[in-house]
């Protein structure tokens, strides 16, 4: 017979506040086993600890009930304590009269007790019938992946890199870079994006440790922490990039030109490209949607009447090394990697949704992505501000805060945190560019918390001139030249209208196109919006739920790059604290079947949403089910598809669960 | 139809194909059908399938694992031996299937040849079981209209809550624990019962209304989405509870909620034994 001891913990006043321990230690005592009790002003703190190891080595204790805070909170530590005194550690049992209990009752304390009694009565139930579980070592694999090649992913690759572990960095466009790419200079310090981010670029291209999948996507994955399988689809670039020597006559010479994305439509791209010139790996990809060879072999393919289109084929023809390979075809690589981090970074909102902006039917209104790109001296215009209608250089330029952001109408409540302050950058760069340029930003607050930005909004102000103006604008039409922006200033209560040049609409960032059906493949949660939730808001903000996936930038949430950076290395330090263990524990805590019981029916299989379970064929020939203890999560649905009672979880055994359900009435 | 049955069921024996065909001669009273096993191809002689070949055979072929076996099911049937194909308690390879065409299956006492059709097959619109090697019998046009609900269960589904508990208590209360419904039912083939397990002990040995209503009520969850309406429980209960009526309300609950029917198609599992993430049930809604 087990002797078992109960701890009640005060948790100063948020449970003692309420529950009447006295009562609570009083009913104890009478409970079926209880042997100890005791209370504690602080189970947690070394003082209380050392109470709860001290009972146990002097009172014989066998199994513990420790009465306090959720198990999310602390089991793990009062797990090491009773280890400490000689137990092990799954022979204790918490009892949530926190959380469960005081917190929520606290407007009737008679009743709060009554239920940290029940609660009590519960635990000493299940734990008479826990058993000695050990968890055992399991190995892992020394590598890592990193899915998007933004800045937030570059960093992250680049500091487990130069740690010593070797990196698989996926990106899904033809280059990394990743929106930090298509900026011109940076706030707060103006620098120039691509002085800063090229170099680091280049060395992730060059770095020994790091294998760069870019024109790739990960398909699926598979396993657990320091154990994960990934299937990465490397699509076909139909070019051979071991003879490519990135010489250019291909895309100066395709004659199928498209708008590029890369440039958000201000300029042509040929159908065989590079994003843009520094694009790493500057291999070019061709556009199987675009090249005039590939149609004409759909054409053909499809055996239609009618005039064949043309062949071209002319990169071929032209490319001195012979690289282009029409029979290079997608591929499934299999990877094994220990941890992941996800950085897959953001999109820009659509803007045509707003009608009242012209919903992306005058041309002259466009994205602050787009002014970005007309900035830039290696943009579509070489950095020459210009209309997209007529090419003239505008003079009055119009800046609209929060398209996309924080406005309920369209589903996005949230800010996008870098608007305000690229709005302001480029406003200077804008006068810069044309003394004559005179700016306006519409504001709805000025949001400008990071270090130096309140002073670069007064830059704005002072040096370049913007005039601020708090309210909302209500309409933009287009009257003949001109763009009449029509808005209120809410300061002086009065109506506003300019007539602008130019209009930028400070799109709101959101998450990228496939992020939720990342997330779903990864088993990592994420939000409405579909940014990925971190386990903890503000003590583990670049973990997953999922242990061994970390996550870095603007998938998160939207930040500016100094913020990315600093998660991008966090999220790698996170990843190397498992990379750099020697073998990984595992929780013992799984399902096991019964093999007298298994019928071999295989529901459990059919239910487990991590394919923990196999089949093995026993001594007298039954097929039966056979838990794959490292896969398996301890999650328990195979346990309610089981009707033949086989399978049972260990430390939430059906014994154990019916024995609190049991207690609680008898 | 007979005369089919019984050639290809010599033919198999005959060839080594099968070492046993599974089916139904007629039973002592000269006029019921009762199962019958033919492992010879003299034996095969007797075997005949008419209006009174209520059983459902399809659970003798848990025992012939292993052993190649013919069988002959009517529509109800294959739907159960699906089932117990998907749960992989049989092996469709192991199994030659000689579906009979089926007008129903008439009400029948001791010695007396009866006249109605039974509850279920008034109800059943099937003619023609939906998986078989060689099909007997003329086949019918399908699907005949529909009977209304059973009596029994539309005057359940009218009652309150309280008239419905007062009903099954009545019911459960003649229960005697004898559990020949587990033991006939195609879907009961657990190594041990939950209601025979001692650790833990789900249901209480006693024999008693709230033991024998847990055992018919958790018996009947372990059946949803997995029972084919055979009614061979009902059959077979001594005290006569209408075990098919809570069978086929939690028939059509699945049905409802899932778009299921057990048995129709073969590896579509029950959807009491898949999770997905998708799923609304608009329950706790
Ligand atoms: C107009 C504008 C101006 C800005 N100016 C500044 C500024 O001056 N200073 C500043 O600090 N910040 C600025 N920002 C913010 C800055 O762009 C971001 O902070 C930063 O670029 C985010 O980097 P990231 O790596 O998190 O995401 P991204 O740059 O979006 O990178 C994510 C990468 O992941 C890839 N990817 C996505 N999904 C997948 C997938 N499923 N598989 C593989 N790869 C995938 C994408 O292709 C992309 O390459 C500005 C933003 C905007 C919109
Ligand atoms: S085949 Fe023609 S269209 Fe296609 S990529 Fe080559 S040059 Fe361009
Ligand atoms: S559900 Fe239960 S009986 Fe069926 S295979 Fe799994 S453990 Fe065995
Ligand atoms: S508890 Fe069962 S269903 Fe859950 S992960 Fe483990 S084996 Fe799969």
């Amino acid at each position: 017979m087990a002797r078992i001891g109960v701890f009640v913990c005060h948790c100063g006043s948020n449970i003692a506040g309420t529950v009447n321990i006295a009562q609570v230690m009083a009913a104890a005592q009478t409970m079926p086993l209880v042997t100890f009790v005791a209370d504690n002003k602080y189970s947690c703190s070394e003082i209380g600890q050392t109470a709860i190891r001290e009972a146990i080595l002097k009172q014989k204790l066998e199994r513990v009930v420790i009465a306090a805070c959720s198990p999310q909170m602390h089991e793990a530590t009062f797990r090491k304590t009773v280890a400490q005194a000689g137990l092990n550690p799954y022979l204790l049992e918490i009892a949530n009269i926190r959380e469960h209990c005081s917190w929520v009752h606290s407007n009737d304390k008679a009743a709060a007790t009554k239920k940290a009694i029940e609660l009590v009565k519960m635990a000493v139930a299940k734990v008479a019938r826990h058993e000695a579980l050990f968890t055992k070592e399991i190995g892992l694999t020394k590598k890592a992946l990193v899915i998007g090649g933004g800045i937030s992913g570059i960093q992250a690759a680049l500091d487990m890199a130069n740690a010593g572990y070797p990196v698989i960095l996926v990106e899904r466009e033809p280059t990394i870079g990743g929106r930090m790419a298509q900026l011109d200079k940076t706030f707060p310090t103006l620098d120039c994006s691509s002085c800063i981010l090229t170099p680091k670029m280049v060395e992730v291209a060059q770095h020994p440790n790091i294998t760069l999948l870019t024109y790739a996507e990960v398909k699926s994955v598979r396993g657990f922490v320091g154990n994960f399988e990934v299937e990465i689809l490397q699509r076909a670039r139909k070019v051979d990039a071991s003879k490519c020597t990135s010489c250019g006559i291909c895309w100066q010479k395709c004659p199928e030109k498209i708008p590029a994305e890369f440039n958000l439509g201000l300029g042509p791209r040929a159908a065989i490209y590079t994003p843009f010139p520094q694009a790493v790996p500057n291999i070019p990809s061709i556009d199987l949607a675009h090249c005039r060879y590939i149609k004409y072999q759909e054409f053909v393919a499809r055996g239609e009447e009618g005039k064949k289109p043309p062949q071209c084929r002319i990169c071929e023809r032209l490319c001195p090394p012979q690289a282009i390979d029409w029979e290079q075809s997608d591929q499934v690589l299999v990877e094994k990697v220990g941890a992941i981090v996800v950085a897959t970074g953001y999109q820009t909102f659509d803007h045509t949704r707003y009608g009242e902006f012209g919903a992306g039917r005058y041309p002259d209104v466009i994205t602050g992505i787009q002014l970005e790109r007309l900035l830039s001296a290696s943009g579509p215009t070489e950095g020459e501000v210009v209309r997209p209608s007529d090419g003239t250089h505008p003079k009055t330029v119009v800046f609209v805060s929060c398209v996309g952001s924080r406005d309920e109408r369209m589903g996005r409540a949230y800010c996008s945190n870098v608007c305000c302050m690229y709005m302001a950058k480029q406003a200077i760069l804008l006068k810069e560019h044309d003394p004559e340029v005179q700016s306006y930003i519409f504001y709805i607050d000025i949001r400008a918390g990071g270090k130096g930005y309140e002073e670069f909004i007064r830059r704005a102000q002072e040096e370049a001139r913007a005039i601020y103006l708090r309210g909302r604008i209500s309409h933009i039409y287009q009257d003949g030249k001109k763009l009449i922006v029509r808005g209120e200033d809410s300061l002086l209560g009065r109506p506003v209208e300019i007539a602008a040049d130019l209009v930028v609409l400070a799109t709101g960032i959101e998450p990228s196109a496939g992020a939720k059906e990342l997330a779903q493949s990864l088993n990592i949660s994420y939000d409405a919006h579909g940014f990925m939730v971190e386990a903890h808001p503000k003590l583990r903000p670049v973990e997953s739920r999922t242990e061994g996936i970390f996550l870095a930038g603007t998938a998160i949430a939207p930040n500016d790059i100094p913020g990315c950076v600093a998660q991008g290395s966090a999220a790698a330090v996170k990843a190397l604290a498992v990379l750099s263990r020697p073998s990984l524990v595992s929780d013992p805590m799984v399902a096991i079947v019964d093999p007298l019981r298994c019928t071999g029916c295989f529901a459990c299989q059919r239910a487990c949403a991590f394919n923990a379970i196999d089949s093995q064929v026993t001594r007298d020939g039954k097929t039966i089910a056979v838990v794959n203890e490292s896969l398996c999560k301890g999650c328990g649905l195979c346990v309610s598809a089981c009707r033949g009672v086989a399978m049972n979880l260990k430390g939430f055994s059906q014994q154990q669960l019916l024995a609190e359900v049991n207690a609680l009435w008898r | 139809m007979n005369q089919a049955i019984r050639d290809k069921a010599k033919e198999l024996l005959a060839s080594g194909a099968v070492s046993c065909v599974i089916g139904y001669d007629v039973g002592s009273d000269g006029i019921n059908a009762r199962p019958f096993f033919a492992y010879t191809e003299e034996e095969a002689d007797g075997l005949a399938f008419d209006q009174t070949c209520t059983h459902n055979l399809v659970k003798y072929l848990i025992d012939r694992a292993g052993k190649a076996t013919a069988i002959v099911v009517k529509p109800c049937d294959a739907r159960a031996l699906t089932v117990l194909i998907n749960e992989k308690q049989v092996k469709r390879e192991e199994v030659f299937i000689i579906g009979a065409v089926c007008h129903g299956i008439i009400e029948s006492t001791w010695g007396q040849k009866g006249s109605d059709l039974q509850g279920r097959c008034q109800t059943c619109t099937q003619h023609t079981p939906l998986v078989y090697d060689l099909l007997v019998g003329e086949p019918m046009a399908e699907p005949t209209p529909k009977a209304p609900l059973d009596h029994r269960a539309a005057t359940l589904a009218n009652m309150s809550v309280a008239e419905r508990a007062a009903f099954w208590a009545e019911q459960f209360q003649r229960c005697l624990r004898c559990n020949a419904c587990r033991q006939v039912c195609p879907g009961c083939y657990c190594a041990e019962c939950f209601v025979d397990q001692l650790d833990p002990e789900w249901v209480g040995i006693r024999i008693d209304l709230p033991e024998k209503w847990l055992w018919n009520t958790i018996r009947a969850f372990h059946l949803a989405g997995r029972c084919v309406g055979c009614d061979e429980c009902q059959r077979v209960c001594p005290v006569n509870i209408p075990l098919g009526l809570l069978n086929h309300k939690l028939e059509e609950e699945v049905a409802t909620l899932f778009d299921f029917r057990p048995g129709v198609k073969a590896d579509v599992p029950a959807p009491l034994e898949t999770f997905k993430k998708d799923e609304k049930l608009g329950i706790g809604e």
